[in-house]
């Protein structure tokens, strides 16, 4: 019995009923973190490139999405705001790394995000589902969050968190790629991959600012990107994490990758002219050995930095 | 052709008008929703437009020509030519009260209107309310009862069934019986089921004024249509003075009277006389009329003045009423202390201005896409219940869309273009500090301030070292609110962690409509 299995059997058995409700605790990979990190980076103008780049670094996307998978491909696509207002992941980013995973042979490509402003209004105009409609691809899905497929996820490791509502796509995927864009937020100062994970989960969402960044901690030993790959092509220096204002956005014209998801958050921090040590949940992460925070143990790889 | 098959056509072309009718007027209020486009593809407000009841309130009321609501023009005239045809052809809840009427067994054999005085009387007295300040058109025009019917209640209701339904089968059913029911519900929502579930408050008595339309059918067919509906009155009036006119029995039919007692309005009197106020143009009569007696005819010559079912006396009553019932409203609390929670949506006319031209139609409240409108209760006094306000804590009014006034069609509600609406302010947050948390608890939060959508946030903060009921001191960003800033969308209010009550909220302080409401200025050194 796979992962996928045992969530639909336990949903089929005993959902419905309040006292059962599916109390489920995810196997966590306890594999030792590898002493050093591959972190792929790439600088340019060509954003296609830029991800086939980052993936060639990582050993192509073929290591990652495996035929017949079903991925799911995780941008921010929180605000109702225009892609150069770099309040959500661009839709080229989003739009490149779903024809990547594709081609490695992906059965289905779900793209969503639980958004902030109104669902239509997100997707719309953030550019993302016209992007993934020029695909003309049935595999490729952009549907809204469904509220009926929540599900009640134990957080055994977490310190602050101890039972979460996650996205059942999220949790059933065989390939997670957290696409988030880098930006600022006034309260966890950056949003970056372990932020943008607070797309999958449902109930009060208000609640996990209280104590943010061991909360996205114990958020992430659950849900963990099978690859993090951070859009840094127009980066929100002000006024985040919705923006609005153009001249608040600065073109860095950068992508990077990692399967450390903290690694991944560590490195796009320095693109703000901060260290690792100055995001809470980085290093909150890092605690709870989630994975490597400090740069200077981290193998960069990158034909352009 | 035989007679007889022409008259079945006929039926037969009245059903399928209803029809065709009852199925645009459902398109169009589906469609009165976000389709991906800042602007609505079509002019899903357009029943309110033609409706000339509603139209000679609005005018009487500002006293002024409102182009909005010309198309209510286009109607006079076809009435004028082609009677009561509205009523009997086209007329949606016309037809769903046809639709529905197998349902319900009228109780009595009467076939005379009950009340053939009581809408002329109405109408007469919300039109002399319109103009002298009272507007009560909302109350009790068809298209506002069913509009705002659907709108607020009957469509989350079937919303509500289908998600049950379909979350029952996705939680509990087999796959094959999913691989079934998930298309099933995807198709129901990309088509008639509203995009997502809303609530609406007064949404049962919406509810329920609509249904006693159709349980009304109890006590006579077409009860609404003959003793209550104004705009039925407003068109018969028309029809009376219209070309057309229908011919009933004569000398040489036996006195059967099957047309009498088919009649559906109580068009027919003993004498087989068929009064053009009153006739619908169903041409039920017509088919059933064993010798073929009755005709529909167009005649130049002016006839006999025929009499109307108001008299003269409870016409001077009502027009008195709808003139000396307003003067009572100045006489409120609420004259002098506005409710401070009333907030308008964007692009509203200042109150008095907005309240009469508002027929309570709930377009806005349907096509808005935060959920943030909702009718009023008594706040607006009584004469304002079903006019919008936003309540922020169910839905707050999302930054970049502009939909309730696209949809307004009186222009109560100002179209707004976007740069415009960016910056239109509908009223002002404040912060209760007895419950924020980054003052109250000394817990960290500012869920409002990420959420503030104005590109320079209206919600900014200090950091401050406070000490949290552990007695440790701990740093939080108390947020606070910048004046010139806040527009009063209501989306700090919305997303405020807090369970019960927030501890930001919006009420109409500074609303741009109203000068009186000036926030104070932190500049001018008086506060």
């Amino acid at each position: 019995m796979n992962r996928r299995e045992f969530l639909r059997d336990v949903m089929f058995w005993s959902a419905g009923l309040s006292i059962s409700i599916p109390r489920l605790s995810i196997a966590e990979v306890f594999a030792a973190t590898p002493p050093s990190p591959y972190l792929a980076i790439e600088k340019g103008v060509d954003y296609i490139k830029l991800v086939e780049q980052v993936l060639a670094s990582l050993g192509g996307m073929n290591k990652y999405v495996r035929p017949g998978d079903r991925v799911v491909i995780k941008p921010n696509i929180g605000w109702d705001r225009s892609p150069k207002q770099a309040a959500n992941t661009n839709p080229v980013v989003v739009k490149a790394l779903v024809e990547h995973a594709l081609e490695a042979g992906a059965a289905k490509v779900l793209v969503f995000d639980r958004t902030c402003n109104e669902k239509r209004r997100c997707y719309k105009n953030s550019g993302i589902e016209d992007a993934l409609k020029s695909l003309k691809n049935r595999k490729v899905r952009h549907e809204h969050i469904d509220n009926r497929k929540f599900i009640p996820v134990e957080i055994k490791r977490g310190k602050a968190l101890t039972r979460m509502e996650i996205y059942r796509d999220a949790l059933e995927a065989d390939s997670y790629i957290n696409v988030p864009v880098a930006k600022h937020h006034s309260l966890s100062t950056l949003t970056l991959g372990l932020k943008n994970s607070m797309g999958v989960i449902g109930g009060n969402r208000g609640q996990m600012h209280h104590n943010l960044g061991q909360k996205l901690a114990d958020l992430a030993t659950v849900i963990q990107p099978t690859l993090t790959i951070i859009d840094a092509t127009k980066i929100l220096l002000r006024n985040g994490p919705q923006g609005g204002n153009v001249k608040d956005v600065k073109r860095t014209d950068t992508i990077l990758a990692s399967t450390d998801p903290v690694a991944a958050d560590a490195y796009a921090t320095t693109l703000f002219g901060l260290k690792p040590t100055d995001i809470k949940s980085t290093v909150a992460a890092y605690q709870l050995g989630l994975g490597e925070m400090d740069i200077e143990k981290m193998q960069i790889l990158s034909s352009t930095v | 052709m035989p007679p007889s098959k022409r008259n079945i056509s006929f039926v037969f072309r009245r059903r399928f008008s209803q029809t065709v009718f009852l199925l645009l007027f459902f398109f169009l209020f589906i469609k009165t929703d976000y389709s991906g486009s800042d602007q609505l593809e079509y002019a899903v407000n357009i029943l309110f437009r033609i409706d000339p009841f509603l139209a000679a309130c609005v005018m009487l009321a500002v006293k002024g020509f409102v182009s909005l609501m010309l198309p209510a023009l286009g109607l006079i005239i076809l009435t004028l030519l082609l009677g009561r045809f509205f009523c009997g052809w086209v007329c949606p809840m016309g037809a769903l009260i046809d639709l529905f009427h197998p349902l319900f067994r009228s109780r009595t054999k009467k076939t005379d209107t009950l009340y053939p005085q009581l809408s002329y009387t109405i109408l007469f007295f919300v039109l002399a309310g319109a103009f002298f300040g009272l507007p009560l058109a909302g109350y009790l025009d068809p298209f506002s009862i069913l509009v705002r019917g659907l709108s607020l209640s009957v469509h989350p209701a079937l919303n509500q069934g289908a998600t049950s339904f379909f979350t029952f089968t996705y939680q509990e059913a087999p796959g094959f019986v999913n691989a079934v029911t998930e298309p099933v519900y995807a198709f129901l929502k990309k088509t008639i089921l509203p995009f997502d579930q809303k609530v609406y408050s007064l949404s049962l008595l919406s509810a329920f004024i609509l249904f006693a339309v159709f349980l009304a059918e109890l006590i006579q067919r077409r009860f609404f249509c003959r003793n209550i509906c104004p705009l039925g009155a407003l068109l018969g009036l028309n029809a009376r003075l219209g070309f057309l006119k229908g011919h009933g029995g004569s000398n040489d039919c036996k006195k059967c009277r099957t047309c009498r007692s088919v009649c559906r309005m109580g068009a027919i009197n003993e004498d087989r006389h068929i009064a053009m106020e009153d006739c619908t143009l169903c041409m039920d009569c017509l088919e059933k009329c064993p010798r073929d007696m009755i005709t529909f005819k167009y005649t130049h010559s002016i006839h006999p003045p025929e009499p109307v079912s108001i008299t003269r006396r409870a016409i001077v009553a009502s027009i008195a009423g709808g003139a000396i019932l307003p003067l009572f409203t100045g006489s409120r609390s609420l004259a002098k202390t506005p409710d401070p929670f009333l907030i308008r949506p964007p692009g509203a006319l200042p109150e008095k201005k907005f309240l009469r031209r508002c027929v309570r139609c709930g377009e806005c409240m349907k096509v808005c896409i935060g959920n943030a409108l909702h009718p009023t209760f008594l706040e607006a006094g009584i004469e304002g219940m079903f006019s919008p306000t936003v309540r922020a804590r169910i839905g707050y009014c999302e930054f970049n869309c502009t939909l309730c006034g696209q949809v307004c069609p009186t222009g109560a509600l100002q179209v707004l273009q976007l740069p415009a609406k960016h910056i239109y302010k509908i009223g002002h947050a404040f912060f209760d500090k007895n419950r924020c948390l980054p003052y109250a608890k000394g817990i960290p939060c500012i869920v409002c301030e990420e959420h503030c959508p104005t590109p320079d946030k209206a919600i900014k903060f200090n950091t401050k070292i406070v000490k949290n009921d552990r007695g440790e001191s701990v740093e939080v960003k108390q947020p606070y609110i910048v004046d010139n800033l806040c527009i009063g969308c209501g989306i700090c209010e919305n997303k405020c962690p807090l369970h019960d009550k927030p501890a930001v909220y919006i009420t109409s302080a500074g609303e741009e409509r109203n000068s009186e409401s000036k926030l104070p200025e932190t500049t001018s050194g008086y506060y």
